[in-house]
C-alpha cells in the first residue's frame, strides 16, 4: 500500500474495483422458516457491473445487504458458504472494514438520509470513521459536484426532489471512495425525472470502470444495458443463473420468467407479439356519469413557508368503466387530487360529485359532495387503496379484514334484507383462501396489496381511486392485481390511478397528465405515449418496450 | 413538533453564534426558577426577558412565533382555567369571591394560582424556542455530544428519530381516510376513543419500520462501528457562550430573589 494510513482507515483499502466471489452462499433470517438465500455460486470479476433480477422473494436485497456486511454483522440469522469481496471474507470482516469498501444505496430516499444538512449529510459516513476535518472539507464538495448536487451545501434535505435525495444518497457512499457499490431498487420510490437522473449517474459510474457494480433495478430497459453479467434469483433464492448479460440462455430466462419476474422479451426469443394487444381494460366506457370535479382549487393553508396552491382549477368527469390514469412528477398535484375526488379534503373553490353504480334501467341518483357523505354512506361511492396497503388495515386477520366493511354498515344500516357475505369467498378468490385467518401486517406486500382490494369487494365502490397500484410488485403481483381490475372494472367501476409505472398506461382508456397542479394533458395513452408532455420525454417512453413485452394479463386471472 | 424546529429563515445573530449546548444550560436556569416558585411574579419577569432575548438576539423571524406557539395555546389555555376553577381556595369562605356563577366561586388566590401555572407553560414554550430555534438539531446533538459527551449513538439516533417523525403525521392521515372510507369511522366518544387507539397501533408499526430501515443504513455508512467519530462541524466555546450562560442564571436569580 503506498497510501499514508491515516486513523481509522485500514490497510486493506485501495481504489482497485474487487472481484466478488460466492460459494455456496446461503442466509436465513433469524425467526423465519425458510432461507432467504440458498446455494449461490458464482464469481464477478473485478470492475464489471452485474444486474441481479429475480421476482419477490428471490433475495436480492439479502444479497445486496451481505455485500455491505449488514448480513451477517447487524443481522441475525444463520449463514452458509463464504463470500468474498476481493481479499475480504464477508463473514470474519468486522463491519467497519467493509464499510470502507463496499456503499450500498438502498430503495427509499427517506429512510436513509440522516442529518437535516446536505452537506452534514455527505459527512456523516466520514465522521462515523474518524475522518479529518480537513478531508471531509475537500470531500463533501467535490463529492457533490460529481453527482450534479454542486452548491447545494447548505440546503435542507427535507427541500430535495425525489432525484436528489436520491443522488446525494448516492454521495453519501462514494464520499468514502468504496471500490465495491451496490444498488438496491435505488429508483424504485422515484418519479419519471428522478429515476432519469438517478440512473444517469448510475450510468456515469458503470462507465467509468473504476468500481466494480452491483445493481438490482425493475427498470430493464435502463439497467440492462449497463450490465456486464447477470445472476438470477427464483423466487425461493435459489441462482437459476449467472453468465454474461448478452448470453442468457432460453431455458434460464424462461424459468425467470415462470418464477414471477420481469423478463427482458429477447431473452424469451422474439416469438411473441411486438405490441400489447388491447386488453380488457380497454373496453368501451360505459355513458353514465359517475364522478365530476368541475373547476375544483385547492389551496394549502398559510404556514411558515406561506400559502401553496395545490390545485389550480382543475376539472374532470369519468364515466362508468373508465380506467383513467393520474401522471405527473411528485408534487404535481396527484394526491391532492386523489384526496378532493374522495372527500377527504373540501376544495377551497369548486364542486366535487359522485354517485353510485345503478342498473342502466334506473334512474342515476344526484351527484353527491363526497366529504358531506356520511362514513357508511361513502363506503360503496368511493375508495382508496394506498401505496402502502399497511396504513388501510383495521383488523386482526385477512377474514375480519374483509369483512369489515359490511359488519359496519350492516349494523348501522340494519341491513338485512341481502344475503350474508361470504369473506372466505371472496378470499379465494383473490388467492388468499389459505391466509384467511393470518394477521394482514405478517403477509408479503404482494398479498396486502390483494388484500386492499379484496377488502372493497363487499361493497365496491362506485369510484376506486389507487395511489401506485403495482409499486414494489414482480411480473406475477402486476398481472394479478391488474386482473382484478379488470374483473372490477367490468362491473362499471371507475379507476383512477395515480401512477408513475407507464407499464400500466396501455391498459388504461384515458390519461390524464398534471403538473404544478394543473391538467397538461387529458387524452388516449397512445397519444400520450406518441408525445408526452413533458421535458424530457424519454422517463415515459422508456417503459414502453417492457409495456409490449407482455401480454396483458387474461380476465380474472387472479393466482 | 413545530416548536423545536429549525427555521430556515433564520438570520445569524448573537445566540445563533452561541453553542447549541450553552443555549441549553442557560435555558435550564430559566426553568428552575419557573418551576421552584409558585407566584405569578417569577414567571411574569422571566417572560418578559424572554421576549426581550428573542426580539433582540434570536434572529428568529419574530412573524412565526405565534404559529410555533400555537401548539401550546391549549395547554396554557385549559391548564389556567382549570386551575382556577379547581383550586382549592375557591371552598374557603374565609377569603371573598372575586366572581360567582351559581355554586362556583372564584377567589383572588386561586386566579393568582391558575395565572402562575398558564404562564409557566408561556415560559417554557419561550425558552424552548430560544434554546431549539436558533439553529438545526444537528448542531444541538453535534454540540451535546463533542461538549457534553452524549453517547453518539443517543444522540445521532434521535437526530434518525426527527427525520422519521415528520411521516407519522402522514400516516396519521391516511390512516384516518382510510377508516372514513371503507364505512367504519367511529360514532360517539367511546367509540372514537377506541378508534383512536386502533390508528395508533397502525401508525406505530409504521413508524418503527420506517426507523429500522433507517438504522440499516446508518449501519451501512459506519455509524457506532467502534472507531471514534470526527465532526465535520467545528464547535468553538467562546466568551459568547460563557456570557449567555451567566447572564442567563442571574436573570433568574433575579427573577426569583428580586422583592415582589
Amino acid at each position: 500500500m503506498t497510501e499514508p494510513v491515516e486513523v481509522g482507515s485500514t490497510p486493506a483499502s485501495s481504489d482497485v474495483p474487487p472481484s466478488i466471489e460466492a460459494v455456496g452462499l446461503g442466509w436465513r433470517y433469524a425467526g423465519r422458516p425458510a432461507p432467504a438465500l440458498i446455494d449461490l455460486n458464482f464469481r464477478l470479476e473485478p470492475g464489471r457491473v452485474l444486474l441481479v433480477l429475480g421476482p419477490s422473494g428471490s433475495g436480492k436485497s439479502t444479497l445486496a445487504r451481505a455485500l455491505a456486511g449488514l448480513v451477517p454483522h447487524t443481522l441475525a440469522g444463520e449463514w452458509q458458504g463464504s463470500l468474498r469481496v476481493g481479499d475480504l471474507d464477508i463473514a470474519t470482516t468486522p463491519a467497519r472494514f467493509l464499510g470502507e469498501r463496499v456503499g450500498l444505496v438502498f430503495q427509499d430516499p427517506d429512510c436513509q438520509l440522516v442529518m437535516s444538512r446536505v452537506d452534514d449529510e455527505v459527512a456523516f459516513g466520514l465522521e462515523n470513521r474518524g475522518r479529518p476535518r480537513a478531508e471531509m472539507r475537500a470531500a463533501v464538495p467535490e463529492t457533490l459536484r460529481r453527482v450534479g448536487l454542486a452548491g447545494f451545501e447548505p440546503r435542507s434535505t427535507a427541500t430535495l426532489s425525489g432525484g436528489e435525495k436520491q443522488r446525494l444518497a448516492i454521495a453519501d457512499v462514494l464520499v468514502s471512495r468504496p471500490s465495491l457499490l451496490v444498488f438496491d431498487e435505488p429508483t424504485a420510490n422515484l418519479d419519471p425525472p428522478g429515476m432519469y437522473e438517478t440512473l444517469e449517474r448510475i450510468a456515469d459510474l458503470a462507465r467509468l470502470r473504476r468500481h466494480t457494480v452491483v445493481l438490482i433495478e425493475h427498470r430493464l430497459e435502463a439497467a440492462l444495458p449497463l450490465a456486464d453479467d447477470v445472476l438470477l434469483l427464483d423466487d425461493t433464492g435459489r441462482q437459476l443463473a449467472f453468465s454474461p448479460a448478452g448470453s442468457v440462455g432460453r431455458e434460464d430466462a424462461a424459468l425467470l420468467e415462470a418464477s414471477g419476474a420481469w423478463v427482458p422479451r429477447s431473452w424469451l426469443g422474439a416469438d411473441l407479439p411486438a405490441t400489447a394487444e388491447p386488453g380488457p381494460g380497454r373496453a368501451a366506457a360505459g355513458d353514465r356519469l359517475l364522478l365530476r370535479a368541475a373547476d375544483v382549487t385547492v389551496d394549502y393553508p398559510a404556514d411558515l413557508s406561506g400559502t401553496r396552491r395545490a390545485l389550480d382549477n382543475v376539472s374532470l368527469e369519468a364515466r362508468s368503466g373508465e380506467r383513467i390514469a393520474i401522471v405527473g412528477p411528485n408534487g404535481a398535484g396527484k394526491s391532492t387530487l386523489l384526496f378532493v375526488l374522495a372527500g377527504l379534503r373540501r376544495p377551497t373553490s369548486g364542486s366535487v360529485g359522485l354517485r353510485a353504480i345503478a342498473p342502466e334501467s334506473e334512474p342515476a341518483e344526484a351527484l353527491r359532495d363526497p366529504s358531506k357523505l356520511r362514513s357508511e354512506e361513502i363506503a360503496g361511492r368511493v375508495g382508496l387503496v394506498f401505496q402502502d396497503p399497511e396504513l388501510g388495515f383495521v383488523a386482526r386477520t385477512s377474514r375480519a379484514e374483509v369483512a369489515a366493511t359490511d359488519r359496519a354498515i350492516r349494523s348501522r344500516r340494519r341491513v338485512n334484507d341481502q344475503a350474508p357475505p361470504d369473506p372466505d369467498g371472496v378470499l379465494a378468490r383473490f388467492g388468499l383462501g389459505h391466509l384467511a385467518a393470518i394477521d394482514p401486517f405478517r403477509l408479503s406486500q404482494g398479498e396486502q396489496r390483494r388484500l386492499s382490494l379484496a377488502a372493497l369487494v363487499l361493497w365496491p365502490p362506485a369510484i376506486l381511486l389507487l395511489d401506485e397500484p403495482t409499486f414494489g410488485l414482480d411480473r406475477r403481483g402486476t398481472e394479478s392485481v391488474m386482473g382484478l381490475l379488470d374483473e372490477l372494472k367490468a362491473t362499471g367501476q371507475v379507476q383512477l390511478l395515480a401512477t408513475h409505472d407507464p407499464r400500466l398506461l396501455p391498459s388504461c382508456d384515458r390519461v390524464v397528465a398534471m403538473d404544478c397542479g394543473h391538467v397538461i394533458f387529458d387524452g388516449s395513452p397512445d397519444e400520450f405515449l406518441a408525445a408526452p408532455p413533458y421535458s424530457p420525454p424519454d422517463p415515459w417512453r422508456a417503459g414502453v418496450a417492457a409495456v409490449a413485452a407482455r401480454p396483458p394479463a387474461p380476465v380474472g386471472a387472479s393466482r | 413538533m413545530s416548536l423545536a424546529a429549525p427555521l430556515t429563515s433564520v438570520r445569524p445573530d448573537f445566540l445563533t453564534r452561541v453553542t447549541p449546548a450553552a443555549r441549553l444550560a442557560a435555558g435550564m436556569t430559566w426553568l428552575i426558577a419557573a418551576i421552584v416558585t409558585l407566584d405569578p411574579i417569577v414567571p411574569i419577569r422571566l417572560v418578559i426577558a424572554a421576549a426581550v432575548a428573542l426580539v433582540l438576539w434570536s434572529g428568529l423571524p419574530l412573524r412565526t412565533v405565534p404559529a410555533r406557539l400555537a401548539p401550546l395555546g391549549f395547554a396554557i389555555v385549559s391548564l389556567t382555567v382549570f386551575s382556577i376553577l379547581l383550586s382549592g381556595a375557591n371552598a374557603d369562605r374565609s377569603l371573598a369571591a372575586v366572581a360567582a356563577f351559581g355554586p362556583v366561586r372564584i377567589t383572588a388566590p386561586a386566579i393568582s394560582a391558575g395565572l402562575a401555572i398558564g404562564l409557566r407553560v408561556i415560559v417554557i414554550g419561550l425558552t424552548t424556542l430560544l434554546v431549539f430555534g436558533p439553529s438545526d438539531p444537528t448542531r444541538m446533538a453535534d454540540s451535546l455530544v463533542q461538549q457534553w459527551h452524549i453517547p453518539d449513538r443517543f444522540a445521532y439516533g434521535t437526530l434518525g428519530a426527527l427525520r422519521v417523525a415528520p411521516f407519522m403525521a402522514d400516516d396519521w392521515t391516511l390512516i384516518s381516510a382510510s377508516r372514513r372510507l371503507r364505512g367504519i369511522q367511529a360514532r360517539g366518544v367511546a367509540g372514537r376513543i377506541r378508534d383512536a387507539g386502533d390508528r395508533l397501533v397502525v401508525m406505530l408499526v409504521a413508524a418503527i419500520r420506517r426507523a429500522e430501515r433507517l438504522a440499516l443504513a446508518m449501519d451501512a455508512r459506519g455509524f457506532d462501528s467502534g472507531i471514534k467519530r470526527s465532526h465535520f462541524r467545528e464547535l468553538r466555546v467562546g466568551w459568547r457562550d460563557w456570557m449567555t450562560v451567566a447572564v442567563a442564571a442571574a436573570v433568574a436569580v433575579a427573577a426569583v430573589a428580586l422583592p415582589r
